[in-house]
């Protein structure tokens, strides 16, 4: 019976494929090929399209010898971990301010914190570079208006503070993303537990750290898988901004795959520096899982 | 005693209010000042950058951007190339989330692996190779170079929508318009189709906006400014004007008017939809 019913509505094979073919095919084609290949052409020397040479390893050496690389490494974990407690860090405190009782426009300021979030990359890097700019930026304006006019500088040209600079944009941008993810996850605590937390006299504080974070903590860690993720593919923004300068002060490792293999036309060493990105958000992924992993380990552990 | 309590309660109100709406201030902020910046002229802009403008009607900086640089042109690419990804996105993730929500067939489960293990590549790291194949096929360089790659991107966070949303999908309908005889194709486009209407809405939503803002493929698959798509013509464009800030921001205004005209209208939706594609893909 079950089986009848199951070959009626399931096509044949021929259907199946002609459905599912088109898509296939283009996925395998702008996707999975390139993957396949960037690992391939890495161990090649070429500069367009015509001329490769088989180069064994020598990328990976250059790779691993190469400063600008680590440099780069270093900004892009550096933008990773102020991006998580920046972006995570706001929007949790502004989530459990718009979901308060006494909240009054929850909506309204939901609706534009969330703005910025729609906005292309470039254009919030153009935005922040008006922000910025020496002679007509906005705080270069408050700057003077409030007194302090002798100590306006050059923020994008400050080498030792320069990452700082380029994380505030990123971190104004999506803090609107997660504080939606984290709302909707607060309206779904049962009210009840929160005024039984009241009534034993709870403070504000206490609530959103002892009750509502171990409440949402699937969701905040959803977060933060998103947030790696998205600033390990910081790219449009830094590009607009300072485009990796002063020198290479505020490089991130996709800018610099980007530059190595479009500007100065070395793909074959572009390609080691992506297999590199691929490497590294792999390994980023499986360190932000750790925690999650040795609990669920110590759980069953506990159960046997 | 009382006074002073309810005197600190109302207090804490405000507090609670503030905050929340001082930030959203700042985010509004820089699109509001980009908006009245439109209407200054450089000289005017570089004695007060804040003042407001002499006259909201001073339509120079719009009549220079639009007519001299490729501003309407560039909005035009970015729709059509936007457009059609969208409709190749939800068609093709409508087909393969019914498949893989309702049968198992060979080679099902390695499909689906395949369509996700897009969630651990950033674009980035594929670039070269795209561009390589690409010039290789002889597909770069056109208008619709970019269309490809952007539909790629969208798939997984689509398909993974339909997906789950069609495992809440009793299969009786289908299973009864098949009894009556209605071909699989029929039923998959007049009964279930219209069932997973709003979860297709939701992948167009998400979908949009990503393709709409879509700037590495575009930097590195279009050489020609007849193609340029908006990110990539303000990227272009930029260093050319910079000396005149109020006609760079003019540009930056008029690009983003479209998706803050759909933002405002949609807002409720649109967020509802991000929601949804960010925590289940």
């Amino acid at each position: 019976m079950y089986r009848q019913k199951r070959n009626r509505l399931q096509p044949g094979k021929f259907m199946t494929a002609a459905y599912l073919l088109p898509s296939l095919l283009v996925y395998l084609l702008v996707f999975i090929l390139p993957v396949v290949l960037v690992i391939v052409m890495s161990f090649f020397k070429f500069s367009s399209i015509k001329s490769f040479a088989f180069v064994g390893s020598a990328n990976y050496r250059t790779l691993l010898a190469d400063k600008n690389v680590m440099l780069a490494l270093r900004n892009n974990i550096f933008l990773v971990l102020v991006c998580l407690v920046g972006q995570l860090g706001i929007a949790f405190v502004l989530a459990c301010l718009l979901n308060a009782k006494r909240m009054k426009a929850g909506g309204i300021c939901r609706t534009v914190i969330y703005f910025p979030v729609t906005l292309s990359a470039v254009v919030i890097g153009y935005v922040w570079q008006f922000i910025y700019d020496y002679n007509y930026g906005l705080i270069t304006y408050f700057m003077n208006a409030t007194g302090h006019g002798d100590a306006v500088t050059p923020l994008l040209a400050q080498v030792d503070r320069i990452m700082f600079y380029v994380c505030i944009p990123m971190i104004w941008q999506y803090v609107g993303f997660h504080l939606v993810i984290m709302m909707s996850a607060m309206t779904a605590i049962d009210k009840e537990v929160l005024e039984v937390a009241e009534i034993d006299g709870c403070n504000g504080i206490q609530k959103a750290r002892y009750i509502i974070m171990p409440l949402i903590k699937p969701t905040l860690i959803v977060c933060v898988f998103l947030c790696i993720s998205a600033n390990m593919k910081a790219f449009d923004h830094i590009m607009t901004l300072t485009n990796g300068g002063p020198g290479y002060s505020s490089n991130v490792l996709a800018l610099y795959a980007y530059n190595i293999s479009f500007q100065q036309f070395n793909m074959g060493y572009g390609s080691a520096v992506s297999v590199f990105i691929l490497v590294v958000t792999a390994i980023l992924f499986v360190i932000s899982r750790l925690p999650e992993m040795i609990s669920q380990r110590r759980e069953r552990k506990g159960e046997k | 005693m009382k006074n002073k309590r309810t005197l600190k309660s109302y207090l804490g109100t405000i507090v609670i209010n503030l905050i929340p709406a001082l930030y959203a201030v700042t985010c509004i902020f820089p699109v509001v000042w980009l908006f009245y910046t439109t209407f200054k002229t450089q000289p005017e802009f570089s004695i007060d950058v804040m003042a407001l403008p002499k006259s909201f009607t001073n339509f120079t900086n719009y009549s220079y951007v639009l007519t001299q640089m490729p501003v309407v042109k560039a909005m035009f690419n970015t729709l059509r190339v936007t457009v059609i990804v969208l409709f190749c996105v939800v068609l093709f993730s409508f087909i393969n989330g019914y498949f893989l929500a309702r049968f198992k067939f060979r080679g099902s489960r390695v499909l689906s692996v395949l369509y996700m293990s897009n969630l651990l590549v950033p674009i980035h790291a594929i670039l070269v190779p795209v561009y390589i194949i690409f010039v290789k096929i002889g597909l770069s360089n056109h208008w619709y170079s970019t269309i490809l790659p952007c539909i790629c991107m969208e798939l997984t966070t689509s398909i993974f929508l339909v997906r789950s949303y069609m495992d809440t999908i009793p299969k009786e309908l289908e299973e009864a318009a098949s009894i009556d005889g209605s071909s699989f194709t029929r039923t998959l486009i007049t009964i279930v189709l219209p069932l997973v209407k709003p979860v297709l809405v939701t992948c167009g939503i998400i979908s949009f906006f990503h393709v709409w803002n879509e700037f590495p493929f575009s930097l590195i698959l279009f050489s020609n400014e007849k193609d340029y798509t908006l990110p990539l013509m303000l990227m272009r464009f930029k260093g050319e004007y910079f000396t005149d800030y109020p006609r760079v921001m003019t540009s930056l205004f008029v690009s983003i008017v479209p998706a803050l005209v759909i933002y405002s209208l949609f807002s409720k939706q649109i967020i509802k939809g991000m929601l949804a594609g960010a925590v289940k893909g």
